[in-house]
């Protein structure tokens, strides 16, 4: 596949030929500025749509300085330095009728003010600004093959000292050149541990960290490549950093601890699938398996990975409607097979449900193989193989619901009482109390043991009370021969005893009961109790009891799916209405994909997982490797090469650096698709190491910085940002694992009310991913903070800035009660001075010391209103919540 | 181009012949798919995102056309809201009172099997100029129907509430997509800075069935989600807390923004911390703004009574309040307000329009908090004049059955016809159009779909549905998804 990289090649260099971004006129940039804000965007994204490649009306184009200089049949459209005497600005002014454009009506007022500034100002130009996204051309570069690229040719003279270090570095800088852009020098030791820390963990690094790490960089560029190369290993192999990099799949797969709809009920072990994914990253698990144990873990001995499965969405609200029901089975699905071709595949298979889709190669039939591959997925629990007190301490099992045997010496019993001390819930329940004759079983029953409890044999039922009015519950069916909860006996009283006299005195030796041998119910049972038997002329003799039973307690569970062994065929849907099955479709990869997966239709439920999961892992298959690494580099620059991670076909953006992607893609997968090796690269890269200050010049071409001539600052998540609340006052606790802790006060309406908690104590300060994720209803303090909803796949978040965002920071109870405790961690580590306890407060929340004027107006604030309030100013600062 | 053909193509790669066929095929492709994503022939229709400026994402911005309405209303009835003891009256019912619905036999809807059609327990008796029939259930609305555009040809995708309070409100039954307000709200922004965009007004009994997926931003932007608040809670952190000094709260928000200046001094031009600075003073203004707007104590005796604020029922006193406090809003210039009536915690029925089981107990208890507030609220609007730039939505889930349900004194969920109304800027009225058939199950005239609906709600503030976007995970996401048609023959 050497030809899409060919024709991306081509296009990239034709869209850079235009020369500097200078115009003269525009000493101050605001000619560039109007450039890049506005008409830019306004001419790729409304006016090209009639003057651009595809069409040219009126013989005029708009895509380039030339062909708007050249103009068409009313002449040229733009005099550079006449802002009057341009029929462009006329035309968006809209104050000559003919001329007015765009026909839907005129652009903002402010828009066309950025026209006029940009033409007086000589209207600079830069062809980047229409070289993304670009519809069509190279639209399925993500399916070709990955070819591994060598790094360009780069001139590390006229680069910053230290910028090569990587091939990544080759590659950004070639790009750079093309644009007329140069890196940024390098950031300075502090910028640079926090910034690593805080990108690798979601945690700022303590004051003593970065004065160590400044320390030991100082005395030469040699010894500062040594620290910093241990400091990224250590981040690295820290479990902070999968509890942070755990939060990203997370998001792209929307898993959340609760169901959604209306109902929004929690799954109370849908947890081990966080801890797992956590896990997963802290292994840095080759991607194959990653794959695999997700779509099929239940067949290689790894019950939570398959949460992926059913992280999504479930109505748990059933009808008898057949319509809602096929409705219903139809929505899970379908956001089974839409997350697991983002997640995987990185693109939007889910468009391809209800026609071929439109813009990429993905018909109907791709859709329903892949659909058929995942239909025995149902939402649910299922036991948990290998938990952890799964294996059984020593002791007679546990008592089961079902059927338990008690065995003692043959005695000669007369009448056999079953005494219940307690049981795990209600008034005790028995559906049958047999007693068996002692000996060999005669030979007319086969085998079986004759049960001399039966009615049938003459002996009678009794108990201390029976449960009122409820024809299921009597007491003579605790020896009627029937099994079930609708044949049981019940007592009136928590406690209580059931009896059988025998017909006769027999010698007996085998006592067997149960709650509900059907299997159903498991309430009512008895845990602690005792069998005694009356013998004559001796009286009632202890023959069994609960003693030496290990405790009863569920078996441990997972939220990781149950599964249909024989799915009912999958039926191709016409217009995708469950309502209009069509042909059945077997299971399935995509046709546009150069491996092939076609399986029978019979095939086996779980092997359809197993060999969907083995097509993604193929290493011939481009698009995951491709995934992944893209993925990673949004992890640590905030941005992926490709901006929408979650599609990379025809409507998605292209990539800004489609060799770097390969070569990126093509080493992940020669390193056996293991995450860290590469992680590691890219935070030793040069271009990780640059500073972040903003360079007006560069700002004007590259306002987003997607070429990376600094490094992008960006604001942390809501989870980060909680996390370092919580570690600079010193209250965070790092314990990670096992069932969630909730943001939300308790509960337990039928319909879940999700009511923020007022009150917060030391049990509430854990790490945000070890807080229950409630979906659809975002963290009642640091929701705000764009944290997505989890109804559909996020694959990388937005970063909005609102007010809402500041009254939460500046009132919510959780940031007060953490301020306090910063403000208290402060005075005991400067008893008595004010002003120690404020620099002490920079260093934390900062890592540096504040100046003059900053220390004056924080102390200024803690004298009047004491050191809580400089704490949370502190606390709120933008600079704790910005990886810089 | 055949895909095997492609394919076989991608896979010989290298050689130089095919690398130039396959660079013109891709070109003809792409060029191909380019003038089908924009409708073909129609290529000035493709989509609208509008630019947003980070340091000010709610700024007014201008529609796509001159609209009818600058201001949306909706009030949502949640539970479900039965249209044939309201505004759908059916002779042929009353008459078929207790036979079988004819082609309902062995028809399983939500709860399970139907009995007998069951005429409406309150009278329907002509009203207004227009003596439209409407039933003495909404006694002080019925008198208002000359106000009124009904749309009786309703239908829903979905017969359970959540999935269909999602639909109602976000044009899709699953969860996770934009509400039509913070739709609005980024098509539109804001002609108040010092408000939200969007205002939530929750029932006074609590959150209705899909809860915050009503006001949700999903993957929009943040500062687009709808903010809820009601005349009993204010915004969430608005205030500081009562232990927190007022001078010591505003002394540390001057820190804060004191040391992000500094810090902006060092990063000149970053857009984004500049927009984190205009925040902290936009929260500033917000706190006084909202608390004003709030206080309904400067509103006069009058106006009080004529909503019912003071009502021996808290529950219709405080739906009351909220009704003034969205009155309030939209006369402050609040993009989108969506007045809730009716909250699900309480149970199936008990606080809201679910009336499976005793329709006449549970409706008699409900009709009365909504009718009296929503009359006043209609009055209010168009006596200060808000009316002719205010449009309003009153709707609903979905509809209830004609039949009770086997065994029980109730209607079931029917999605398959109901009944909600226009009031305001933009709508004929009186005016009704589309009608169920005569039992009214089913919508068999002017059938109206939810995204019909939504493109005739953004029609009315001067969007145009198809072209108003975000682009989401490979696809341009619309409110109305790729569906709904404006329903030109209710426009005034």
């Amino acid at each position: 596949m050497v030809v899409s990289i060919v024709i991306v090649i081509v296009i990239g260099v034709a869209g850079l030929g235009a020369g500097p971004f200078v115009a003269a006129g525009d000493e101050d940039g605001a000619g560039a500025a109007a450039f890049a804000r506005h008409v830019a965007p306004t001419l790729r994204d409304v006016c090209q749509r009639c003057h651009g490649p595809e069409r040219q009306r009126g013989g005029l184009r708009l895509d380039s300085l030339a062909a708007l200089q050249a103009g068409g049949d009313r002449g040229p459209a733009l005099r550079p330095g006449d802002p009057d005497g341009s029929l462009l600005l006329r035309a968006l002014r809209h104050d000559d009728e003919e001329l007015a454009m765009p026909p839907g009506g005129a652009v903002d007022a402010e828009v066309v003010a950025a026209f006029a500034t940009w033409i007086a100002a000589g209207a600079p130009w830069s062809d980047l600004a229409f070289a993304a996204p670009t519809a069509g051309r190279d639209a399925e570069w993500a399916f070709a093959p990955i070819v591994a690229r060598r790094p360009p040719a780069v001139d590390a003279a006229a680069l910053p000292a230290g910028f090569l270090r990587d091939p990544v570095d080759a590659f950004v800088a070639a790009r750079l050149a093309a644009a007329g852009l140069a890196p940024s020098p390098a950031a300075d030791a502090r910028t640079l541990i926090r910034r690593a820390t805080l990108v690798a963990t979601g945690l700022p690094p303590t004051p003593e960290a970065v004065a160590d790490f400044v320390a030991a960089s100082a005395p030469s560029p040699a010894a500062a490549d040594h620290a910093y190369a241990q400091l990224v290993d250590r981040l690295i192999a820290s479990p902070r950093h999968a509890e942070h990099a755990a939060l990203d799949w997370l998001d792209g797969v929307r898993f959340a601890e609760t169901n959604g709809f209306e109902m929004n009920q929690p799954r109370p072990d849908a947890w081990p699938y966080r801890d797992w994914v956590i896990g997963a990253f802290h292994a840095d698990l080759p991607f194959a398996e990653f794959v695999r144990r997700q779509l099929a873990g239940d067949l290689l001995d790894d019950d939570p990975a398959t949460g992926f499965l059913v992280a999504g969405a479930w109505d748990e609200v059933k009808s008898p409607d057949p319509e809602l029901t096929a409705m219903q089975r139809d929505d899970e699905l379908h956001s089974l097979v839409a997350t697991t071709g983002a997640a995987f595949l990185g693109l939007t298979v889910g468009c391809a449900k209800c026609h071929d889709h439109k813009f990429d190669p993905i018909d109907q039939r791709d859709y329903f193989a892949l659909r058929a591959c995942l239909a025995g997925v149902q939402f649910g629990s299922r036991p948990w193989r290998g938990a952890a007190g799964a294996s059984e301490p020593p002791g007679r099992d546990p008592v089961d619901p079902r059927r338990n045997e008690e065995r003692f010496a043959p005695v000669v019993a007369s009448r056999v009482r079953f005494v219940v001390v307690a049981t795990n819930g209600g008034e005790p329940c028995l559906d049958e109390l047999e007693v068996l004759a002692a000996g060999a079983p005669p030979s007319d029953t086969g085998g079986t043991r004759v049960n001399v409890a039966l009615a049938a044999l003459g002996a009678v039922a009794h108990a201390s009370s029976a449960y009122p009015g409820d024809p299921k519950h009597q007491v003579a069916h605790l020896n009627d021969g029937q099994h079930g909860n609708g044949r049981s006996a019940i007592t009136a009283e928590p406690g209580g005893w059931f009896e059988v006299v025998l017909a006769q005195p027999t010698v007996v030796d085998t006592v067997v009961w149960g709650r509900d041998r059907d299997g159903v119910y498991a309430d009512r049972l008895a845990t602690d109790y005792r069998i005694e038997v009356l013998v004559e002329r001796q009286g009632w003799r202890v023959v069994a009891t609960s003693a030496g039973r290990r405790p009863l307690r569920p078996r441990p569970a997972v939220y990781a799916g149950r599964f249909d062994p024989a799915p009912p065929p999958t039926r191709r849907l016409e217009r995708g209405n469950p309502l209009a099955p069509r042909e059945e479709i077997a299971p399935g990869g995509l046709a546009a994909i150069d491996v092939p997966l076609a399986l029978p239709t019979d095939s086996d439920e779980p092997q359809r997982r197993l060999a969907l999961a083995d097509w993604i892992a193929d290493p011939r298959h481009p698009l995951p490797s491709r995934v992944v690494v893209n993925r990673l580099w949004q992890f640590v620059f905030g941005r992926g090469l490709v901006g929408t991670p979650g599609d990379f076909g025809a409507m998605g953006e292209r990539p800004t650096h489609p060799e770097l992607l390969d070569a990126l893609a093509a080493d992940f997968q020669a390193g056996g698709g293991r995450r860290k090796p590469l992680l590691r690269r890219l935070l030793l890269s040069g271009t990780f190491r640059q500073a972040g200050a903003p360079r007006g010049e560069a700002a004007a071409i590259d306002g987003e910085g997607r070429l990376l001539w600094r490094f992008p600052p960006r604001r942390l998540a809501a989870e980060a940002i909680r996390d370092s609340l919580l570690a600079v006052a010193g209250v965070l606790d790092p314990r990670v694992g096992g069932p969630g802790v909730s943001s939300f006060a308790p509960n337990d309406n039928y319909v879940r009310v999700w009511e923020g908690k007022r009150e917060f104590g030391l049990e509430d300060f854990r790490r945000s991913i070890q807080l229950l994720r409630v979906r659809m209803q975002p963290d009642p303090t640091f929701g705000v903070f764009d944290q997505p909803d989890q109804g559909t796949p996020c694959p990388r978040r937005a970063r909005s800035t609102t007010a809402l965002q500041a009254l939460a920071l500046t009132h919510a109870p959780f940031v007060l009660e953490v301020a306090a405790r910063f403000a208290a961690r402060l005075e005991a580590e400067a008893p008595g001075e004010l002003a120690a306890q404020v620099v002490r407060g920079f260093a934390r929340a900062f890592q540096r010391v504040p100046d003059r004027a900053e220390l004056a107006a924080a102390c200024a604030v803690a004298e009047a209103h004491g050191l809580a309030a400089a704490a949370r100013a502190l606390l709120n600062a933008s600079e704790l919540s910005w990886i810089e | 181009m055949d895909r095997m053909t492609r394919r076989a193509l991608l896979a010989r790669g290298g050689d130089g012949l095919a690398s130039l066929a396959i660079a013109a095929l891709l070109a003809d492709e792409a060029a191909a798919r380019t003038r089908r994503r924009a409708g073909g022939p129609r290529d000035d229709r493709g989509p609208i995102r509008p630019a947003l400026d980070p340091a000010a994402p709610l700024r007014a911005r201008s529609p796509h056309f001159a609209p009818k309405a600058k201001r949306v209303l909706v009030v949502f009835c949640s539970g479900a809201l039965s249209h044939l003891d309201t505004f759908d009256w059916k002779p042929e019912l009353e008459r078929r009172h207790g036979t079988p619905l004819p082609g309902g036999e062995g028809l399983l809807t939500f709860q399970g099997e139907n009995g007998d059609l069951v005429r409406s327990p309150w009278a329907f008796a002509p009203q207004g100029g227009c003596g439209k029939r409407v039933s003495s259930l909404l006694p002080r609305l019925a008198q208002r129907v000359d106000r009124m555009c009904f749309l009786h040809g309703m239908v829903a995708k979905s017969n359970t509430h959540g999935p269909g309070e999602n639909q109602m409100s976000t044009g899709f039954t699953l969860e996770g997509f934009p509400g039509m307000g913070a739709w609005v709200s980024y098509a539109l922004g804001s002609e108040c800075a010092e408000l939200p965009a969007f205002v939530a007004i929750p029932d006074p009994r609590g959150l209705p069935q899909s809860m915050g997926n009503h006001w949700s931003a999903a993957f929009l932007p943040g500062v687009f989600q709808g903010t809820p608040f009601n005349a009993q809670r204010p915004i969430a952190h608005l205030s500081p807390p009562p232990k927190l000094d007022p001078a010591a709260d505003l002394a540390a928000r001057e820190l804060t923004v004191e040391l992000d200046r500094r810090r902006l001094a060092r990063f000149p031009g970053d857009a984004d911390l500049a927009a984190r600075i205009a925040s902290f003073e936009l929260a500033a203004r917000m706190q006084l703004r909202a608390a004003a707007v709030g206080d309904l104590a400067t509103e006069s005796a009058a106006t009080r009574a004529a909503y019912g604020c003071d009502d021996a029922d808290p529950v219709k006193a405080g739906f009351a309040r909220n009704c003034v406090l969205a009155r309030r809003l939209l006369e402050a210039g609040v993009r989108f307000v969506q007045l809730f009536n009716g909250a699900y915690a309480m149970g199936e029925g008990v606080g809201n329009w679910d009336g499976h089981k005793e329709l006449v107990k549970q409706y008699s208890v409900h009709a009365p908090i909504l009718d009296q507030p929503l009359a006043a609220l209609l009055d209010d609007l168009a006596a200060r004049g808000l009316l002719d730039d205010t449009v309003v939505l009153f709707t609903t889930e979905f509809g209830r059955m004609p039949t009770f349900q086997k065994g029980a004194s109730g209607r079931d969920h029917n999605h398959k016809g109901f009944t909600v109304w226009f009031a305001g800027a933009g709508v004929k009225a009186p005016f009704s159009h589309g009608a169920t058939d005569d039992f009214g199950w089913q919508a068999v005239d002017g059938v109206t779909t939810v995204h019909d609906l939504h493109a005739t709600l953004l029609h009315l503030i001067g969007l145009d549905h198809e072209r108003l976007s975000w682009y989401h995970d490979g696809i341009e996401r619309r409110l109305t998804d790729v569906h709904g048609k404006v329903i030109e023959a209710i426009l005034a």
